[in-house]
């Protein structure tokens, strides 16, 4: 597996490229930005972008969809159509995403959204919004936040301790770094 | 970019070596021995150094971007002037450690063992250092805009001289120095 990571201008969101080694197809998890070093990477190491994956429909999330689209038309996945403006393959909690020979499946944590969704790789899971290092996402109503904390106590913290966590915003974390340390989660 | 890969080593010396020859970018070396190891200005961005001992090493302008260190042993180690952006940190033992001039840019120090470390003229900004321990930690003249100190035990921290706005919501702030 090909992991990069890139700090876009918006909102300084996070988007993430995965691609599979053996058939140099990618996806990218949330377009906040076209990055210049988006296409760099791509082209440098001979990748095809199939899939952009959106795990909510915020602008600093989805701001970077014109460009990528009109350079590589790769198909939108996401967990709501339209997803900011394009047609998207709408998914659900327990579908599975597959690029390459990389499957990854898909775990709905709505709150900070009612469409938020992660997608989970057998030792990552990329979370959007809805969990941050030592945070989570900000909610609209009391009723959301607690099913924000509901779906992540209940579809992430109950994969094994090590996996990693590539969220929205800010560094990276594992399930048991949050789990035990996460503010929003422990007295 | 990261492709990560084992980094093949039968020793501990072996594995020094190949450090210092610039072959630990997005190397897995989780649980590996490199405590008191001279570890000066080598590249370990985004390798994964879960649970390491890297105990009194030094770590002096070592690249570690994006790294993972949570639950790594940490004491006493020299990392002044390293680069942390983006390392994860979370649960790592940090205690005496010397972190002077880091950059700790968006790292993750959730849940961080930090008694008496030096964060002297570092950079936390947009950091994540909540529900971690900080008692008596020098932050003075660091940059802290944006961190997120939320349920952090800063008794007795220096905070003089630090610059920007942090969170400090539920932290312990007994008898810290503005």
């Amino acid at each position: 597996m090909i992991l990069a990571h890139f700090l876009t201008a918006s909102n300084e969101s996070n988007s993430f490229l995965v691609a599979c080694e053996a058939t140099r197809e990618a996806f990218l998890v949330d377009a906040g930005a076209f990055e210049p070093a988006m296409s760099e990477f791509i082209d440098a190491n001979r990748l095809t972008l199939k899939t952009i994956f959106i795990t909510h429909g915020h602008y600093d999330h989805t701001d970077g969809l014109d460009g990528l689209i009109a350079r590589y038309h790769p198909r939108i996945v996401a967990g709501q159509t339209p997803c900011a403006g394009h047609k998207a393959d709408v998914v659900r909690h327990g579908d599975t995403v597959s690029v390459g020979n990389l499957k990854g499946t898909v775990l709905a944590t709505p709150g900070h959204t009612p469409d938020m969704v992660c997608l989970h790789f057998d030792r990552m899971v990329f979370t959007g919004d809805a969990l941050f290092a030592g945070s989570v996402g900000g909610t609209s109503a009391a009723a959301a936040a607690q099913q924000q904390l509901d779906a992540i106590r209940n579809h992430i913290f109950t994969l094994p301790p090590e996996t990693e966590l590539h969220t929205g915003h800010g560094p990276s974390s594992t399930v048991a770094i949050e789990s035990q340390f996460n503010p929003f989660f422990v007295d | 970019m990261t492709t990560f890969a084992q980094l093949a080593a039968n020793d501990r010396d072996s594995l020094i070596k190949a450090l210092r020859e610039g072959r630990g970018k997005g190397a897995l070396l989780c649980n590996v021995d490199l405590s008191e190891c001279d570890l000066q200005g080598v590249d370990l961005s985004e390798a994964r150094l879960s649970r390491a001992n890297l105990q009194g090493a030094n770590l002096t302008k070592a690249n570690l971007r994006g790294a993972f260190l949570d639950w790594a042993n940490l004491r006493n180690a020299s990392l002044t002037d390293a680069c942390m952006e983006f390392a994860v940190l979370g649960a790592a033992d940090l205690s005496d450690a010397d972190c002077s001039g880091a950059d700790l840019r968006r790292s993750n120090m959730v849940g961080i063992k930090a008694q008496r470390t030096l964060f002297r003229d570092a950079q936390l900004y947009y950091s994540r250092p909540g529900n971690g321990n900080f008692r008596e930690a020098d932050f003075s003249g660091a940059d802290v805009q944006r961190a997120i100190f939320r349920r952090a035990n800063l008794a007795g921290a220096n905070l003089s001289k630090t610059t920007g706005t942090a969170n400090f919501d539920q932290a312990n702030l007994e008898g810290v120095t503005r």
